[in-house]
């Protein structure tokens, strides 16, 4: 309450002095250049396991000769996927080698896209959706709920090393609004009760049913359908006498 | 006379001016033979309108005298030391472009420059001291002609340095770097 | 008479103007030019070939388009969005590096739309540039702020008045010539299109996105480029400068001399940036037949080098066997005496690696005045068929501009990317742009193409050569319409080299032979430095060998510093004369040592590989007692009674053209013919070859410290500690 006093003061005072706001210094969460860490070095192998190998030549194989360098995001997501959900440097030299590529152009994309993680992080990434539909449908609570019980910090790690935090722009399931993802899985029309159910089975390595929590199957109205309640119409629904049959 | 006229003309700007008073005369006397493209009647000239043949004849000589180019000479008069006209060479050449920008605008003139002598820093200030009078002597030319000219004029000793800027013109195109089966297909996009 | 008559200063000073213009001929001659489309530059009309830029066709109607990402030299990025221009019936402004013009196209570089929309370009730009101007070191020579003075607005709308921080990035390392100051960098990205397209090393990128962009490496990674110095000059703001000169002067302070560069055999121009009679820092400068305008790292970095290391004062042996500085009247009489006493025929005159044209031909009068025969060049060359009798036989005869048209290249035994590392640049580029394919016969090399590796056995050239072969590329070389064979001058060296420069030979003939165009030339051999070709056209014998074993007495080194004489090989009592710049090998070893003057000191004549003369120009004095090389040898010839009949500079050019008139004509460069004639006379030493060819310079860190200059810069030392680091880093 009282920050969001400061804000409109400072916001008033701005107004009349200036024509122009100045954007906030936010920074991007993660760091875009390397540096070698016990974790992640290049030092350390990185091998894709059998099963992705074979996944890798069944990628390569889409793309035409000459032209292998298409399949960087599938492979550097493969390499993510096998390595529990972050891209270790040796991983980026593995398939810049697979593409024989320069280096540069791998680290290029990797730290283009923030589906990338290039950072180690918890086995479960939960990543809270704070845009306006969310956030409106109480966002917030739901995060402070996550903090609490995982104990992390945004854009950080829980101490148990099991979960990741980060706050994320609109996932695209405002319908169902509140959400988190967590890995793969979207989780919808939260409560705060029900995010911590889910954390807790998380803790437990048990797999909480993904989906929407209200009851609905997916996106249609809470109570029920309003509008095409009735049976579908069949053929030849006003068309003119004349073009019947 | 009107040859002696276009070839007055035909002759290099120093020498056209240094004969301009005359040549004013000439043009408006001789300039156009056909009466018929006359605003007006012409001026003649009574002195010339009176004069002898013979007196006529000397007078177009004088007057063709004066064109004939003179290589003027300014050495004995310029007043530069001896030594720096006989023993210093200058150099004619246009200014390379500044490696480091790609802007190209103070460099479509050529220059004159002598070649170096020993500089030192000043022990006073740290400011750069020559002992040489021609150091700081860049003229800007519009050609190498006027340049060459110039030095001819000063007595120095010159030479042409050509730049080897000249190079064929290769459409630039921005497809190219998307191309699907050449090496200019760039790896950065 | 004060001065030269006019015909002669016409035909000495400037043989430019009389000599034919030499021009590129192979450009595309076949090639039907198409139909040209007018199009109007600020109701300007100009004709262009379809498919021109907005912004080339509007530099031909002398407009010059602002820009910071374009360069004609690499690939069109499009992304500073400086060159933004109107275009009738365009709803917008549009991009004239990126766009074609299109027929009766009106350009407005002058509209209000346009200021307007530069006007913003620029305003963002210098939203996120750091305004530390004043500690910059491209201050006086910034793109960005020439550009934001003519087209920027007067005034800001970007406050920072909560000191919440501009944009900030953090700075790379990326070895010791370059400095960066990333927060600086406008993402115009010419260093990375650069290191990408030209250099080879694709080691630059983008990362991040967004506000977080950032041009770097990702990792700890040093440039490992011969052409690193480059990036220097591309980048049009003070990101990327240059290390050894970082807070050395400012633009406006410093004398620019025009000169020539020796470091390497292609005589790339260059301008010599000069403040208090110091040698400041060396820019390359444009020459489309040479250098374009890149430089190597080695001819733009070891300028330091310049001023350690040098003799500065004329030095005797003393009687406990240590050089003591004197004055030039005793070392030069003690020379010239030591000169009269010597039998002639037991004198031994070696020219080095770096010696002038003026000072060769001086010294070779002097001993032949003196009645000796024994002027050599350090590097060898056979002298069994032709010899150097014929200049296209130890010549690059294609010549260096026109490599980039050929469309296939054969290179044996020379690793081009560190010999010359310019001519590389042009195979590159002809190997980018005119998908024109190499092939190496040596050990294998990164020479930063893609190339066939023939293998690295001398017998493969004589295979070649008797069309014997069944590699695929005698195919190759056979179909070619413009094939190119570069001999690498070290390979001469050995037992073998004779009958390896006649299998060349008679390669390059066959194929010049079945050539289309007979006016183009196959056969090229690379020197390795820029005094040997001067030195063999003056009439030097390649080659200290059989002299040095014949037992000489007197030893004059002019500047021969490579090693090849040695106290070890020569006789006890033999008297060791050093004429040079540097202390380096030949100094170690003289008892009579006289102080020369560097390139930057003098106005000297160099001729380059292909056989090109061209001028150094005096930039600075020669330190304390040295003085310029021709006239210490004058001097000599004067106490030894000998005096040579040149007073002044004119006088030893004039000799120098009588000579060859190729030694005087300057900037130009004359096209070789006779190569049948070699190769006839080359014919009768064709003996099997069995060696392998191996190269001097291999790696990255041989190439920086292969003369006494760079060998005495401590710039170039701490590019090889830099490089051997690198080679240890697991990036």
């Amino acid at each position: 309450m009282l920050s969001s006093l400061r804000t409109g003061a400072q916001g008033l005072w701005r107004i009349s002095s200036r024509a122009l706001q100045t954007s906030s210094t936010l920074q991007h969460d993660s760091l875009f250049v390397h540096r070698d860490t016990p974790e992640d070095n290049p030092s350390i192998p990185f091998e894709f396991s059998a099963p992705n190998q074979k996944r890798v030549e069944a990628l390569l194989a889409i793309y035409p000769e000459g032209h292998k360098r298409g399949a960087m995001i599938p492979l550097l997501d493969l390499a993510q996927r096998q390595n529990g959900g972050w891209l270790p440097i040796s991983a980026m030299h593995k398939v810049a080698e697979i593409l024989n590529l320069p280096r540069m152009r791998v680290y290029e994309v990797a730290t283009f896209y923030t589906m990338f993680i290039r950072k180690p992080i918890g086995k479960y990434h939960v990543q809270v959706c704070t845009t306006t539909p969310c956030w409106l449908r109480g966002s917030d609570a739901v995060l402070n709920a996550i903090k609490e019980a995982t104990g992390c910090e945004v854009g950080g790690n829980s101490p148990c090393g099991k979960f990741s935090l980060s706050e994320v722009e609109c996932l695209g399931a405002c319908v169902n609004a509140p959400m988190v993802q967590v890995n793969d899985d979207y989780y919808e029309d939260l409560t705060v009760e029900d995010t911590k159910e889910i954390i807790e089975k998380l803790k437990k390595d048990e797999k909480p049913k993904a989906g929407p929590r209200s009851g609905r199957f997916a996106s249609e109205p809470l109570g029920g359908l309003t509008s095409l309640t009735e049976e579908p119409k069949g053929p030849g629904f006003g068309v003119q006498d004349a073009l019947k049959a | 006379m009107l040859q002696a006229v276009g070839r007055i003309a035909s002759l290099s700007k120093p020498n056209l001016s240094r004969s301009l008073p005359s040549l004013a005369i000439c043009n408006s006397r001789y300039a156009s033979s056909d009466p018929s493209c006359l605003k007006e009647a012409p001026i003649i000239d009574t002195d010339a309108a009176i004069a002898l043949p013979e007196e006529q004849r000397s007078r177009r000589a004088l007057e063709s005298s004066i064109v004939v180019p003179i290589k003027v000479d300014l050495s004995p008069v310029s007043g530069v030391p001896e030594e720096h006209i006989k023993t210093r060479r200058v150099r004619i050449y246009q200014p390379p472009k500044n490696a480091m920008q790609s802007g190209t605008n103070n460099i479509h003139h050529w220059e004159m420059e002598f070649d170096t002598r020993q500089r030192w820093e000043n022990p006073l200030m740290g400011w750069t001291s020559t002992g040489d009078p021609l150091s700081n002597m860049k003229i800007e030319f519009k050609s190498p002609d006027e340049a060459i000219e110039h030095c001819e004029k000063n007595g120095w000793c010159w030479y042409l340095d050509e730049p080897k800027i000249e190079k064929e013109f290769k459409p630039k195109n921005y497809g190219v770097n998307f191309s699907w089966n050449r090496r200019t297909r760039v790896s950065t996009k | 008479m004060l001065r030269q008559p006019l015909t002669r200063a016409l035909a000495l000073g400037s043989p430019t103007r009389l000599a034919p213009v030499t021009t590129r001929r192979y450009a595309e001659q076949a090639q039907a030019q198409p139909e040209k489309v007018e199009v109007f530059i600020d109701d300007q009309p100009v004709h262009v070939l379809p498919g021109t830029t907005v912004l080339q066709a509007a530099a031909l109607a002398g407009v010059e388009i602002p820009r910071f990402c374009y360069h004609e030299r690499l690939a069109v990025a499009g992304n500073c969005r400086m060159c933004l221009v109107e275009v009738e019936k365009s709803p917008k402004p549009v991009a004239a590096c990126a766009m074609p013009v299109m027929k009766g196209m009106r350009v407005k570089t002058n509209s209000d739309l346009t200021k307007k929309a530069r006007e913003g370009v620029m305003e963002f730009l210098l939203v996120n540039h750091p305004l530390d101007c004043p500690i910059c070191d491209q201050g006086g020579e910034c793109d960005l702020q020439d550009q934001s003075m003519a087209f920027g607005s007067d005034r800001s709308r970007f406050t920072d008045i909560h000191f919440s921080g501009k944009r900030a990035v953090e700075d790379k390392d990326v070895g010791p010539l370059i400095k960066t100051i990333m927060t600086r960098c406008i993402h115009c990205t010419r260093c990375i299109r650069f290191a990408s397209e030209v250099a080879g090393v694709d080691d630059f990128g983008t990362t991040g996105r967004g506000t977080d962009m950032q041009v770097g490496t990702y990792v700890e990674k040093m440039l490992l480029s011969e052409l690193s110095g480059n990036i220097i000059d591309l980048c049009p703001v003070g990101a990327l400068t240059s290390k050894p000169y970082s807070f050395a002067a400012r633009p406006w302070e410093t004398r620019r001399i025009d000169s020539v560069d020796v470091l390497d055999p292609l005589g790339s121009n260059i301008v010599v940036a000069t403040r208090t009679n110091e040698v400041l820092r060396i820019l390359p400068r444009t020459n489309e037949e040479i250098n374009e305008e890149w430089l190597s790292d080695k001819s733009r970095f070891a300028c330091d080098g310049l001023k350690r290391q040098r003799l500065v004062t004329p030095m005797l042996k003393d009687s406990r066997g240590n050089l003591t500085p004197v004055e030039w009247e005793d070392a030069v009489v003690a020379a010239a005496s030591a000169l009269r006493d010597c039998p002639p025929d037991k004198i031994l005159a070696v020219g080095g690696e770096m010696a002038d044209a003026e000072s060769l031909v001086a010294l070779k009068d002097l001993v032949n005045r003196l009645g000796g025969e024994n002027v050599c060049t350090e590097q060898y060359f056979p002298m069994e068929g032709a010899g150097t009798d014929l200049r296209s036989s130890y010549l690059l005869n294609t010549k260096i501009a026109n490599v980039e048209d050929a469309d296939f290249v054969l290179l044996i035994g020379t690793n081009v990317r560190f010999e010359a590392p310019l001519l590389n640049a042009r195979i590159r580029k002809a190997f980018i742009h005119k998908e024109t394919d190499v092939a190496f016969i040596g050990p294998k090399v990164d020479l930063t193409y893609e190339y066939m590796h023939v293998g690295d056995s001398a017998s493969l050239v004589k295979d070649l050569a008797s069309g014997t072969s069944g590699h695929e590329v005698m195919k190759r070389l056979q179909s070619a319409k413009r094939p190119v064979v570069i001999l690498g001058a070290d390979q001469l060296k050995t037992k073998e080299g004779a009958a390896l420069l006649s299998y060349t030979q008679e390669l390059a003939s066959k194929l010049q032979e079945n050539l289309q165009e007979k006016d183009w030339k196959v056969l090229n051999v690379l020197q390795r430095t820029t005094g040997q070709v001067a030195a063999l056209d003056i009439g030097y014998k390649p080659g200290v060998g059989p002299v040095l074993a014949s037992g000489p007495k007197l030893v004059y080194l002019l500047g021969a510093d490579a090693g090849v004489v040695t106290r070890e090989a020569l006789p006890k009592d033999v008297t060791v004369i050093y004429q040079g710049h540097h202390g380096d090998q030949g100094a170690s070893i003289a008892d009579i040592v006289l102080p020369g003057a560097a390139y930057t000191e003098k106005r000297a004549t160099y001729v380059n590989a292909e056989g090109r003369a061209q001028q150094t120009l005096p930039a600075v004095t020669p330190p304390g007692k040295a003085r310029e090389d021709w006239k210490i040898i004058r001097a000599l010839s004067e106490v030894c009674g000998e005096g040579l009949p040149y007073d002044n500079l004119d006088e030893v050019r004039s000799r120098l053209a009588e000579i060859s008139p190729a030694l005087v004509a300057y900037g130009n460069v004359q096209g070789n013919n006779y190569f049948a004639q070699a190769l006839a006379l080359a014919k009768s030493v064709q003996r099997p070859v069995s060696g392998k060819l191996d190269v001097q310079l291999k790696q990255l860190e041989d190439f920086f410290m292969t003369d006494p200059i760079s060998r005495a810069s401590p710039t170039m030392a701490k590019c090889v500690q830099a490089v051997l680091k690198q080679k240890q880093s697991p990036y």
